[in-house]
């Protein structure tokens, strides 16, 4: 293509603006290099456009915002009074408030059906601060209670099943079983008629010295031995 | 929201040289906007084009409605007022020149056809692309360039006129 002045002119913006085919853009190149009017018309626009560019965005104004809005979606109304105090309300009732509320009292009810409160029952005088910190150190007494009585159930589940299960005589050099007390023998029961000298510390008649450790000193003989008897 | 509410306040205000008209042709584009929104298709391009477009063909009514009554030099007045209010959020010095030469270029932009003006602000100052003028315009790729360049040499050649020199 024979390049010229008027061709230069023409596309001057495609030039600038990177738009030119390589081929045609060295050929603006060339001739600009050589045409001093072309040359000073690339500087001036050049120069125009980069300043262009750079300028920042004009602020609207302020109340643009609100005035469009007002116009498309209609004024909001201001509320008064009562619903002015209330207008948080209506936020609850979205998804991600509501999903929260549902879970909050979820917990709670677990955690006040856990602790063994009935919301029915509860009488004005239960709210009194006496009362709760009396109810409240009741239930920590039955928890401890509750808690005492299910290790020692415990205990009788190992005893039982230490005595079904016999096991190696202890050795003489394990720990010595505490002393338990001296409970009176019942002579109803089978085992104490059939042995005439029953050993003197129970533990050690089957089973090895942890027994000694979990049997209660006041356990009934009468009932290990009933058990013990029951066919497995 | 405030993001396409400035790009059409800008146009607005680049095309009509004017911040009362720019905010009440602001306000009619959107409320344009809101009742053709149901009728929007992606098909139609991307909205931001779709805004652009009602914007200027918003702008085109409002020339041709105040071609009677449109004192050109009338600008001069009302422009200084937003651009001494937008520089003085920002106080140095090189603010208050790129300020002026705001001012200038929109007198020098006052005075271009509204074909070619158009063509300009979307380009060098809304940084649209070619094809995406051409879709706001509704003319071929070929009239785009033309005027955009046309454009471009006729407003330096008015801001040389007018005594100012792009540096």
């Amino acid at each position: 293509m024979d390049w010229n002045c008027k061709i230069s002119d023409e596309r001057l913006s495609e030039y600038l603006d990177g738009k030119l085919s390589p081929a045609d853009a060295s050929a603006f190149a060339v001739h600009t290099a050589g045409c001093a009017d072309c040359a000073q018309l690339v500087a001036r626009l050049g120069a125009l456009v980069g300043q262009m560019r750079q300028l920042a965005e004009i602020e609207e104004p302020p109340q643009l915002i609100r005035n469009i809005l007002d116009s498309t979606i209609g004024p909001r109304v201001q509320k008064e009074g009562w619903n002015k105090w209330f207008s948080w309300v209506p936020v609850l009732w979205q998804p991600r408030f509501a999903m929260g509320i549902i879970t909050v009292a979820a917990s709670l009810t677990i955690v006040i059906h856990s602790t063994g409160i009935t919301p029915g029952k509860i009488k004005r005088a239960d709210l009194s601060p006496a009362n709760i910190l009396r109810s409240a150190n009741r239930q920590v007494h039955l928890t401890y209670a509750r808690s005492a009585k299910f290790v020692n159930d415990l205990r009788v589940v190992y005893e039982i099943q230490s005595r079904l299960q016999p096991g190696p005589e202890p050795s003489p050099n394990s720990a010595p079983a505490p002393e338990p007390k001296q409970s009176q023998p019942d002579p109803s029961t089978p085992q104490q008629k059939s042995d005439k000298n029953p050993p003197r510390d129970r533990t050690q008649v089957h089973g090895g010295s942890m027994f000694a450790v979990l049997m209660p000193a006041t356990f009934p003989a009468s009932t290990i031995a009933t058990l013990t008897r029951s066919p497995r | 929201m405030r993001r396409n509410t400035r790009r059409v306040y800008n146009i607005c205000y680049r095309f009509t040289g004017n911040a009362t008209d720019a905010q009440d042709l602001s306000q009619e584009v959107f409320l344009r906007i809101y009742r053709t929104l149901a009728s929007y298709r992606p098909a139609y391009g991307a909205f931001p084009t779709w805004l652009t477009s009602v914007t200027r063909n918003l702008l085109v009514d409002h020339y041709r409605r105040t071609r009677h009554d449109r004192v050109t030099d009338s600008i001069d007045d009302a422009m200084p007022v937003l651009e001494e209010k937008h520089s003085q959020a920002r106080t140095p010095d090189r603010l208050a020149e790129a300020s002026e030469l705001s001012a200038q270029l929109q007198r020098g932009l006052a005075r271009l056809s509204p074909e070619l003006r158009e063509a300009v602000i979307l380009r060098d100052l809304q940084g649209l692309e070619y094809n995406e003028i051409q879709a706001v315009l509704e003319v071929p790729e070929g009239t785009v360039k033309s005027r955009i360049n046309r454009g471009r040499i006729e407003l330096a050649r008015v801001l040389e006129e007018m005594g100012v020199r792009p540096s």
